[in-house]
């Protein structure tokens, strides 16, 4: 059975870094994943390491509607499937070989993902959307703490460069998180790079690096 | 024009992806740079005193610092490659070539440290490598916000050329690129020039070439 947490859906991504016929490597909780836009545009996931030789799936590449492994190429179906091992090109490869996909769904320009499909959809921010993420090596009370933010279930609320920012948080470690900034959707191009730039203020600060801290 | 050169080098990688990309034929010369030394000795050193590869030779004309030979191969062969006539896009571009030389000092220190063994304190050449890529993520973020893809103006210059090569090989270095976005999508669509071409750990976009695996057209 699924472990509570497994039905959870944790920020990855930003949808805007993953192009159509591309794939980016992300963190769940429980270790790293590949997630892959298709040329359809469809976003899929799955564990981030090939059966067959463990290479990272994340540094492979996509066609159509498919994931192929850097290295031997092999290549992965939409539900993780193999479909062709090309030194092999006459044999079907048997369906027990697959990937481990992920379920992932967008909202807010935010990819989301879980291990287990959970029952609801993730949180909403209704007139927000994905500014950029990154990484920081500090816990979310230190992050909030840095920024003056209030926190509610890993979603920091703060004013950053004028404006008020939503911040979702993924915990990578004690000592590690994926920041997802949000702002309203009409923040303009110049209020967008403020707030970027006061990002890395904010994660300065929640580092201790420089003289701020 | 002979390009001194060493396979494993990104400096020299990067005299040689210009060429490519402009279309121009260099006659290499490889160096054996480890664990020859070659670069040490009396014929390069005359060459080059700094006893640094690659070194570029065009007739009697010799350069020994790889951001001048992309300067010299730009307004040679690929004016549109060096920004021109707008002072602050000039200026751009220096300081990038300039950065670049940041990004060899700390994450190519790094790659020389875990790759060949050399000395260095390999903590410190990685903690100030991922603070020049934080700089180029925030950078190429705010360049992405205004529509853009590459380092100064609408079009690849320079200034890509010169910092790609150290940045798409921080792993060598064991600096993680995973935290970039914006890095890769600028890798990306450099990789995806027409005349790209691969050194080893930097391989081409294997999904625009032709499918091998298709189903032939009957």
């Amino acid at each position: 059975m699924a472990a509570d947490t497994d039905a959870r859906w944790v920020p990855i991504a930003v949808s805007a870094d993953i192009l159509n016929g591309t794939v980016v490597p992300a963190q769940m909780p429980k270790g790293p994943i590949a997630v892959w836009r298709a040329a359809s545009g469809h976003l899929y996931a799955n564990g981030d390491r090939c059966p067959h030789r463990g290479m990272r799936l994340s540094h492979g590449f996509v066609r159509g509607e498919t994931l192929s492994c850097i290295y031997h190429g092999w290549r992965f179906g939409t539900d993780g499937v193999c479909q062709k091992i090309p030194a092999h090109p006459a044999v079907e490869p048997p369906k027990t070989i697959n990937c481990g996909p992920v379920s992932v769904t967008e909202v807010n320009g935010v990819v989301w993902g879980a291990a287990a499909s959970p029952v609801d959809p993730p949180v909403q921010f209704a007139g927000y959307n994905a500014l950029r993420s990154l990484l920081i090596s500090a816990s979310v009370e230190a992050i909030s703490s840095a920024c003056h933010g209030e926190t509610v279930e890993g979603v920091i609320t703060a004013q950053l460069g004028g404006q008020g920012t939503i911040l979702l948080t993924n915990v990578h470690g004690p000592d590690e998180a994926l920041v997802i900034a949000l702002l309203p959707t009409a923040t303009s191009a110049q209020d967008r790079v403020k707030v970027s730039t006061a990002l890395e203020a904010l994660r300065r600060t929640a580092e201790g690096i420089g003289d701020a801290a | 024009m002979i390009l001194y050169d060493y396979i494993l080098s990104p400096s020299c990688y990067k005299v040689r992806l210009l060429a490519s990309l402009l279309g121009v034929q260099l006659e290499l010369r490889a160096v054996d740079f480890h664990p020859g030394r070659e670069h040490k000795a009396d014929d390069l050193l005359n060459l080059n005193p700094a006893g640094s590869i690659p070194i570029l030779v065009d007739d009697d004309f010799v350069l020994t610092e790889s951001a001048a030979m992309l300067a010299y191969l730009a307004s040679k062969y690929g004016p549109d490659w060096a920004a021109d006539g707008d002072p602050q896009a000039i200026a751009l571009q220096h300081q990038w070539l300039a950065f670049s030389n940041r990004l060899t000092a700390t994450l190519g220190g790094a790659r020389l440290v875990e790759m060949l063994n050399f000395e260095g304190d390999l903590e410190a050449l990685q903690s100030s490598g991922v603070v020049a890529l934080r700089e180029l993520e925030a950078a190429l973020f705010a360049r992405r916000v205004s529509g853009g893809t590459f380092l100064v103006g609408d079009a690849p210059s320079i200034a890509d050329i010169a910092c790609f090569p150290y940045v798409a090989l921080a792993p060598d270095g064991s600096v993680s690129l995973d935290p970039y976005p914006s890095i890769r999508l600028w890798m990306r669509a450099l990789r995806a020039l027409p005349g790209f071409i691969e050194m080893p750990g930097i391989h081409r976009l294997h999904e625009l070439a032709q499918d091998p695996l298709a189903e032939p057209d009957s």
